[in-house]
């Protein structure tokens, strides 16, 4: 129960203060952010749009455990563990592209422009797309658990490259672009102390909201099954 | 006009994705509200019979 109160607390926090915190030029209070050329008020958008693609890698990489877990114990709520987790990645991973898609609007001119960035969370969407279209085509539970856990592990390996490698070797729109003067690397990104903390508290308190999302799409999962196999 | 007014007021792209977010998590709730409305069904249509 705390957890939940903490969880409250800290979206209340970061909602409040990433919208309403003012962005200046020479920061002198706690409550202000410094402004970062090209992105100005634009900027506040790091904590809530970078938190869902964060989601996304934690989610998946959950899904990857439980389905290596999946293959060492052949225990069937592994499988439905991992299938929750990769749904919730699904869901930020979508979150994280229109997101992204509506702030480039403004930023850049145009929704979509095939950034490094765009181009790999849209092979990611495909990826893990096939991992649900793969799950609705086998009808026998443990061939349809360990097809989609090798799957899974296989999908999870290009995750670090597509998120973390790919959009920042490559030149591109995208903040934390290997040509990129103003904003530098994503986690400096000439924010100050203050702003990073409130980042962090940020990827904190959605951490701990997936983490319940998950948890309540697992046992839902978990007791449609037991029905399922009880009357049929 | 909405985009004019939007690329000089960049708060509101700000609460336009926030909305999104949320947007999200409801869509959520909802297939979750689904499902366990399936198994009431279940559970109910069991005690009929």
């Amino acid at each position: 129960m705390i957890w939940k109160i903490v969880l409250f607390l800290l979206i209340a926090f970061v909602s409040i203060a990433g919208i309403t915190f003012p962005i200046v030029a020479k920061p002198e209070h706690w409550y202000e952010f410094p402004l970062i050329m090209g992105l100005g008020e634009n900027a506040k958008i790091i904590f809530f749009h970078v938190p869902t693609a964060w989601l996304t890698v934690i989610a998946f990489l959950m899904s990857t455990v439980y389905s290596i877990k999946y293959l060492r114990n052949k225990d069937l709520v592994d499988d439905i563990k991992a299938h929750s987790a990769a749904q919730l990645g699904m869901v930020f991973c979508i979150l994280a592209t229109i997101t992204g898609a509506v702030w480039a609007k403004f930023a850049w001119g145009s929704y979509w422009s095939w950034d490094p960035r765009q181009t790999s969370i849209f092979a990611l969407l495909l990826i893990y797309g096939a991992l649900f279209a793969l799950r609705s085509a086998v009808e026998v539970e443990e061939k349809r658990a360990a097809l989609s856990a090798v799957y899974s592990i296989i999908a999870f390996v290009t995750v670090p490259f597509f998120i973390f490698i790919m959009p920042r070797i490559m030149r591109g729109l995208h903040p934390g672009s290997a040509d990129d003067t103003n904003a530098g690397t994503v986690v400096n990104f000439k924010m100050n102390g203050n702003m990073q903390l409130i980042f962090f508290l940020s990827l904190i308190g959605f951490t701990i909201l997936y983490y319940w999302m998950w948890y309540v799409g697992y046992k839902s999962m978990l007791y449609k099954e037991k029905l399922n196999k009880q009357y049929h | 006009m909405l985009e004019e007014f939007l690329s000089k007021n960049a708060i509101y792209i700000v609460m336009i994705i926030v909305l999104i977010v949320w947007a999200g998590v409801f869509g959520f709730l909802f297939a979750l509200n689904n499902r366990i409305k399936h198994i009431e069904k279940e559970i109910e249509g069991d005690k009929g019979k």
